[in-house]
């Protein structure tokens, strides 16, 4: 019996090709979809859990605006982490992580230059669960200038040899010191904000040269330290947060120390001086959002289909019901029909994503993967997900069980009333949530323009920042080297200006310093903002940058280090105690127990790109030699002159600097490149928008030829009467034409709320017009009238003597 | 005796009149009768025959087939009873187009739980009976309408059936296939099959023992 039923539910299939492939087309790319975004919200929840991941928390710094507490550093002291853990019984362990912007690594002449890695202190491998090759896991960090590798890491720098006990030299800062090997963990995966390669110990911070007093000596001054604790399971978590918020452990009111959870960081944390620009839990909520619109959709899109065919259906269940088939009987039958559908498309779905993740990885080299195991993991999802259609082919099966065979047997069975209210709101459902995707698609484009098009009040066009690693001690002789440098440079052709600097708008945060604290000319004191600076070493930096001076100027040429100038920007003079920012020239501050000389006073620009808001800068005038800055003459516009001025720039570097590492980055393409996550975030959002708007529209496809087989009587008989064709697709779009409007007035209120919502994540926001709104919804009458008008044409245009044949 | 219609009464509501498809139908079949109910269109011999083969609802009067009080029983029973006893034949042949002939007869047995083994040896029966053994694995699309209205008829008779109740079986045949039919429906009455009719052709009633006149739903 049950062969039976297959064997007619495939051939049903063969027969109707139209109808399987809509049908298993739309659930494919509804399963599809479903699972590609799943893989991908996977892939970002999943960051940093490890066995025990769970008791794991980061420590960070609240500092005081106005009467509120807000984020302001994710890096704490190095007293944070050991006073906490003695203070607090419930705190297990404690380990500081120093995180290097970039360490060189030499071995047997070959230079490597690695990014992730920190200091670490020993109990590292207590608080990070992750395993150890070799090595003692207490002891492992336990001596100065000793270092752990990742397996990866050994392999690129060891080769085939074993790594234990070997030495090898690292640079930072332009200084040396050596290490020795006592350790290899397994590589950490990419899924973590504290991307790991290497850790060296704690200890080395007193021997190595890069560090100062500051970080050698405990203190509660310079938190330049991440410090994570692992918190007894047992323990109320939110006495603890409580506790350590209210501790006072540096006699300082402006700031308090604060816990987070370390699965949280990824997508919750957006803190100044993170270890890595976080993901989004807004995009996130987004996407999975989407993908259960999708999925929803394809369902909708199913039962709808379903309904419809199973009205051509109903001669065969009168024959059935005559020749002794129970109820119970044409409902299973029907019910493996979709199980065979839904199957079909299920693996449809199963390969084309693995296909499309496949190719994602090959190309942009992402970890993304779609394995067994996270096919597991969205599993429960996906049961549900064929549970909802089998639920959803149970409706169209009864519906046609129920007919009454005399009458289903003469073809009289038309919808009932009350199908055709189902599926009314099936499509305008499918209506709404299209519209509301159209809108949010329309909105993000317009957002990500609106923040391009913004003024930066800084040009970054034609700047291209050098710099490189350099495997010599910084001293006179290298100061000099660089002003070689600086000079040779000045002398290229297409060259405009050449100047080192501590940073440049767009670049990340561990080259800015920040400070809290600053005493004005008036005596009084600012306790309740951070200010953000950066050293520049040449006057004409503002002219360089684009910036325009509202007040004053730029520092005296020649005068570095003799008193200490500094350019303050707009919003910064508005703080101060004048009433016109202009008076703030001339006049001292006091921070970092120095007076500082304000020269000028420059228009707010954006340092960090425009998610964020302006923030007070003051801009030193020191000698810092982090980044050359080299702009181009805006007349070179030839990507062939550029490659060659960068060309003589990196041989003029190697000879002036044998022993260093080389890069440069375009500072406009960095800038840019902070809108990349938005950006592709943008590129998903749209795609799957028209993904399940060609959902919608195969649904609508199917509803239509649906009513005009129906109608197809009617239409003979109007036309018969004289109707023209014109007459006729008014009267079978008009009720399309209706749903669209109601779904239209249901999706507007959900769309708003949702954008809005979306846009509150940015500093500087587009708003959101009520064009966009009309523009979506005639977007989606145009798509619903060329669906619909397609195939009442055909109808309407048919002879209708084909039609009135039949009676 | 078969069955026994009493005062039996079909109507609908129409702008709030009673209109009556049945008024106060009487009459009774014994095993091995050919009745052959005649009428204009809409007198109401598909709804009488409908309403004997159970598939359509009455609203007044009694029913009983072979004892069985039909009107009082619930819609399981009355399935059981019609799958049991009665096969059908259409007008429109009514085959189900996703299946070959072999399959189309089998799918009554199926209904009716038959072993594989009894199923396929009462197909290739009907098969030999109808001769259409060549025929098995073609669909109905495939067929001629005679050939499709044999396979109805060889459906109908698969089960053993004390009755057939035949819808116009002959009204999409030309003449020589309707004989052919005709011919069939006269054999089976012979070996004991009763036969109920519903029949426009004055040609059709001669092969029958006994007509119903109907006329806007009564018996005249």
């Amino acid at each position: 019996m049950q062969t039976l039923y297959f064997k007619i539910a495939i051939r049903y299939l063969l027969k109707n090709k139209l109808y399987s492939f809509i049908n298993i087309l739309g659930l494919a790319i509804g399963v599809a979809s479903f699972i590609l975004i799943m893989v991908y919200v996977n892939y970002e929840r999943s960051y940093d859990t490890f066995e025990g991941s769970e008791d794991v928390y980061r420590v960070y710094m609240d500092y005081k605006e106005g009467d509120m507490y807000v984020p302001g550093d994710a890096q704490t002291y190095n007293l944070t982490g050991p006073t906490i853990k003695k203070k607090f019984p419930e705190v297990l362990e404690q380990v500081r992580l120093y995180k290097f912007d970039k360490v060189v690594f030499t071995y047997n002449d070959q230079i490597f230059k690695e990014k992730d890695g920190s200091v670490a202190d020993p109990s590292y491998f207590d608080v990070f669960g992750y395993p150890l090759l070799e090595g003692d896991k207490s002891s492992v960090l336990q001596e100065p200038n000793t270092i752990v590798l990742t397996q990866k890491l050994a392999l690129k720098l060891f080769e085939n040899e074993n790594p234990i006990g070997k030495t090898i030299h690292a640079f930072a800062g332009g200084n040396k010191t050596i290490l020795r090997v006592t350790g290899i963990m397994d590589n950490i995966p990419q899924t973590t904000h504290m991307k790991t390669n290497f850790l060296i110990s704690y200890a080395t911070i007193n021997t190595w040269g890069v560090f100062r007093k500051l970080h050698r000596e405990l203190n509660w001054n310079q938190n330049e330290f991440f410090t994570y604790l692992k918190i007894d399971k047992n323990v109320d978590i939110k006495a603890l947060k409580a506790k350590i918020m209210t501790a006072d452990f540096d006699d300082n009111f402006d700031e308090r120390h604060n816990i987070e959870s370390l699965e949280d960081i990824h997508l919750h944390s957006d803190k100044p001086y993170e270890a890595e620009v976080n993901g989004s839990a807004i995009r996130v909520k987004f996407l999975t959002a989407i993908a259960f619109v999708i999925l929803i959709l394809s369902w909708l899109n199913y039962i709808n289909l379903s309904i419809t065919k199973s009205l051509e259906r109903a001669k065969e269940v009168g024959i059935r019901k005559v020749a002794g088939a129970q109820k119970r009987q044409l409902v299973i039958q029907s019910v493996i029909e979709s199980l065979i559908l839904n199957l079909i498309g299920i693996l449809l779905a199963l390969l084309l994503s693995t296909f499309v993740v496949s190719m994602y990885s090959r190309f942009i080299g992402s970890e993304l993967v779609l394995d067994v195991k996270i096919l597991q993991q969205v599993l429960p999802v996906i049961t549900m997900v064929i549970l909802g259609t089998v639920l959803a082919s149970l409706y169209p099966a009864f519906l046609l069980s129920s007919y009454s065979p005399s009458k289903a047997l003469k073809g009289k069975i038309k919808a009932s009333a009350n199908g055709l209210h189902i599926r009314k709101g099936l499509i305008i459902t499918q209506f709404a949530a299209t519209i509301v995707l159209i809108i949010g698609t329309m909105v993000i484009t317009r957002q990500i323009n609106h923040l391009q098009n913004q003024p930066l009040e800084t040009s970054l066009n034609n700047i291209v920042a050098f710099s490189g690693e350099l495997l010599t001690k910084k001293d006179s002789v290298l100061s000099t080297k660089f002003e070689r440098m600086k000079d040779e440079i000045k002398k290229l052709p297409y060259v405009t200006h050449a100047m080192t600097t501590q940073t440049f708008p767009g670049d990340d945060y561990i080259n800015l310093s920040s400070s809290i604290g600053i005493t004005y000319p008036d005596g009084t004191k600012n306790d309740h903002s951070i200010q953000y600076g950066y050293e520049v070493n040449n006057p004409k930096y503002f002219e360089m940058m684009g910036m325009k001076f509202i007040a004053g100027g730029t520092f005296l040429p020649n005068t570095r280090g003799k008193n200490k100038q500094i350019v303050i920007n707009e919003k910064m003079a508005e703080m101060m105690p004048f009433s016109n920012p202009a008076e703030a020239i001339g006049q001292t501050i006091k921070f970092w127990d120095e007076n500082w000389n304000i020269t000028g006073i420059v228009n707010n620009y954006h340092h960090f790109g425009l998610k964020k808001p302006e923030v007070p800068i003051i801009i030193r005038y020191s000698r810092v030699d982090n980044y050359i800055l080299v702009k181009f003459d805006p007349t070179v516009a030839s990507a062939s002159e550029y490659t060659q001025a960068i060309t003589q720039i990196e041989n003029l570097w190697k000879q002036i600097f044998p022993q260093s590492t080389f890069e440069y980055t375009f500072i406009d393409k960095k800038f840019d490149a902070q809108y990349n996550d938005d950006r592709q975030f943008n590129t998903a959002f749209r795609g799957f928008t028209i993904l399940a708007i060609f959902i919608a529209v195969l649904g609508l496809f199917g509803l239509t030829s649906y009513t005009c087989v129906q109608r197809k009587k009617e239409i003979g008989i109007r036309k018969v009467n004289g109707a023209s064709i014109f007459k006729i697709l008014k009267l079978l779009n008009i009720d399309f034409i209706k749903w669209v409007g109601i779904a239209f007035i249901i999706a507007i209120p959900i769309a708003w709320y949702t954008m809005n919502s979306w846009l509150e994540n940015f500093a500087l926001k587009t708003n959101l017009s009520w064009w966009i709104f009309v523009l979506a919804g005639i977007v989606a009458l145009g798509i619903t009238l060329l669906t619909v008008s397609w195939q009442s044409f055909m109808a309407a245009n048919g002879n209708p003597v084909d039609v009135l044949r039949d009676e | 005796m078969l069955l026994q219609l009493k005062n039996i009464s079909k109507w609908v509501h129409s702008g709030g009149q009673k209109v009556f498809l049945l008024k106060d139908i009487n009459f009774w079949v014994n095993e091995g009768d050919f009745i052959s109910i005649m009428g204009p269109s809409g007198s109401g011999k598909s709804t009488l025959l409908n309403i004997i083969g159970m598939l359509d609802d009455f609203n007044e009067g009694e029913y009983t087939f072979l004892e069985e009080k039909v009107h009082s029983l619930k819609e399981k029973h009355r399935a059981n009873l019609y799958k049991q006893y009665i096969g059908f034949v259409f007008q429109a042949y009514h085959l189900i187009d996703e299946l070959t002939v072999k399959e189309n007869l089998e799918m009554p047995l199926l209904y009716k739980k038959h072993s594989a083994s009894e199923r396929k040896s009462l197909v290739a029966d009907m098969l030999d009976r109808f001769n259409i053994v060549g025929k098995k694995d073609l669909f109905p699309s495939q067929l001629s309408g005679g050939q499709q209205q044999l396979v109805g008829v060889a459906r109908a008779l698969i089960a053993s059936p004390k009755l057939i109740l035949a819808d116009e079986p002959t009204g999409n045949l030309n003449s020589k296939q309707g004989e052919e039919i005709m011919e069939i429906f006269t054999q089976l009455n012979k070996d004991g099959v009763t036969i109920i009719q519903v029949t426009h052709s004055e040609k059709n009633m001669a092969y029958g023992s006994r007509v119903i006149n109907l006329l806007d739903g009564k018996i005249e």
